[in-house]
């Protein structure tokens, strides 16, 4: 069977398995931007706490994906909790380390202008500091995804969801006729997916980058 | 971006010897301008000042001591663990130990071609006219990080044969990248300025080359070298899939047999290894930078 008809034969488990893929990846890089920028809000004016936040969550970046499941299965089980953890974690540190980064780049002349003209702490931080560093925030986000995009793929083997599923499909019939358009597939899906992610974020960059600072 | 005033030196100043640091050089790759101008922005951290060094040293052995506590708390408890025959098989006969081993050579074969391939790569396509290329080999490379390593590396053991020669060149195909583009960051980030001294002295192409060029692009080919290795332990727990041995046939003899104890010890040793793998480079990379660039700029 050539790959061609292999998709045809299978698109609606592939399409199911993509579309799985996709929403954990989306739904846990949610997760972990709202985590990750309260993480980088509280921490960044401190330069301890801001150390602490970025070296731990590198620690947890150094950890092998495998191993950090395989650490997950005895607490959590086997499925959708293991995966869901594991792709929180890892999203976590591009986007405190860039949101960071970004606010501690912001012009201090401009916070001061701002609470100048009577804006409250949460204004300032809402309205000028993280619209400022929300481009490197953005990026970091973009890094991270691309990054969940091969991990989500592993964590299929702790029965996760997604195009894992797929390619550990094809390990498990090594050799057969089918085994590697399983790989292929999977393979070739997840890329999609990273780059379908990546012009969308493009996109978003476009959308939400404050006009003022755009290039 | 703003440009950095007051509090900035104090702030980055320490970060520079940070353990985490080589990660943001890593996702400095993937992306285009405005994470250059990042990058740019957090390049020129001048070195710790000497009071710096002290709360370092702090850092430099907590990690170590972790360890040690970590794996003796792990192997206490594994022993009293109880194992039927099952868990038995997977860890009896040196298994373990051979595990270990396999990992650490899968890891340093791996790197080792990676440095081979990646340094030299780095340098022809900052020279001359293999210049122009940079941007469209970079660019292809981003494109080909959208593959995730496992479907890369089965992909290769369908084509190569199971074995760790395939999960071998996997983890090269995969790590390549990060030291190359580190590389090519190093060279093009030295102030023309100093090569322009060094010719004006009198010095060949290739003189400049190792006596300046490479010297000062030292610390970043070191975080990239760094970042290879840290990858590469991570990649070769995938290496069980394509019968390339490793730790990872602890990690999934333990969950495809539901054998918890196997499980947490291969999961243990793995982050442990890895820890320490990060540690020995980091470490690494403060000894190797070259003596010049210890002063403050």
């Amino acid at each position: 069977m050539s790959f061609w008809e292999y998709v045809g034969t299978r698109h609606a488990q592939l399409l199911t398995d993509t579309y799985q893929h996709a929403s954990a990846v989306f739904q846990c890089m949610v997760l972990a931007t709202l985590l990750g920028v309260f993480i980088g809000v509280a921490t960044y004016r401190s330069e301890w706490a801001g150390n602490l936040a970025t070296t731990s969550t590198a620690t947890i970046l150094t950890i092998p994906s495998l191993a950090l499941i395989g650490l997950l299965i005895p607490i959590v089980g086997l499925g959708v909790p293991p995966t869901v953890i594991a792709l929180t974690l890892y999203g976590l540190l591009p986007v405190v380390r860039n949101c960071i980064v970004g606010l501690r780049g912001v012009d201090p002349a401009l916070v001061d202008a701002a609470r100048g003209i009577g804006m409250s702490r949460g204004a300032q931080l809402f309205r000028v500091e993280l619209p400022l560093a929300w481009p490197p925030i953005l990026t970091g986000i973009r890094v991270a995804t691309q990054m969940l995009m091969g991990i989500a793929a592993i964590a299929a083997f702790a029965s996760g969801p997604g195009l894992g599923n797929e390619i550990f499909r094809g390990i498990a019939s090594l050799g057969s006729a089918n085994s590697l358009n399983q790989v292929l597939s999977g393979t070739l899906g997840i890329a999609i997916l990273a780059l379908l992610f990546d012009a969308a974020y493009v996109l978003i960059g476009r959308l939400t980058i404050s006009r003022g600072i755009r290039a | 971006m703003s440009p950095r005033d007051g509090s900035s030196p104090g702030e980055t100043g320490p970060r520079h010897r940070h353990p985490s640091d080589h990660e943001a050089l890593a996702f400095r790759d993937g992306v285009e301008m405005e994470e250059r101008e990042l990058a740019a922005g957090e390049e020129p951290a001048p070195s710790a000042p000497p009071g710096a060094r002290r709360i370092s040293w702090q850092k430099w052995t907590f990690m170590p001591a972790f360890l040690v506590v970590a794996l003796l708390l792990t192997w206490l408890w594994f022993r009293g663990a109880r194992l039927d025959s099952i868990a038995h098989q997977a860890v009896d006969n040196g298994k373990v130990w051979l595990a270990l081993q396999q990992h650490i050579q899968l890891t340093a074969i791996s790197t080792f071609f990676v440095l081979i391939i990646a340094i030299p790569l780095g340098i022809a396509l900052t020279r001359g006219k293999l210049s122009r290329a940079t941007p469209v080999a970079m660019a292809f490379a981003n494109l080909g990080q959208a593959v995730p390593a496992l479907g890369l590396l089965v992909l290769l053991v369908i084509w190569l044969g199971i074995g760790a020669r395939s999960a071998i060149v996997g983890m090269v195909i995969y790590a390549v990248l990060p030291v190359l583009a580190n590389t090519i960051a190093g060279l093009r980030g030295i102030d023309p300025t100093l090569t322009e001294a060094a010719r004006g002295i009198g010095m060949s192409a290739s003189g400049v080359l190792t006596k300046v060029e490479l010297p000062l692009a030292v610390p970043l080919i070191l975080a990239g070298v760094r970042t290879a290795l840290v990858l590469n332990v991570g990649t070769a727990t995938l290496a069980t899939f394509g019968g390339g041995g490793g730790l990872g046939d602890l990690i999934s003899a333990g969950i495809v047999t539901q054998r918890m104890p196997v499980l947490i010890l291969g999961s243990v040793l793995t982050v442990a290894l890895a820890l320490l793998v990060e540690w020995l480079a980091s470490l690494a990379e403060l000894l190797l930078r070259p003596r010049g660039l210890e002063v403050g700029e």
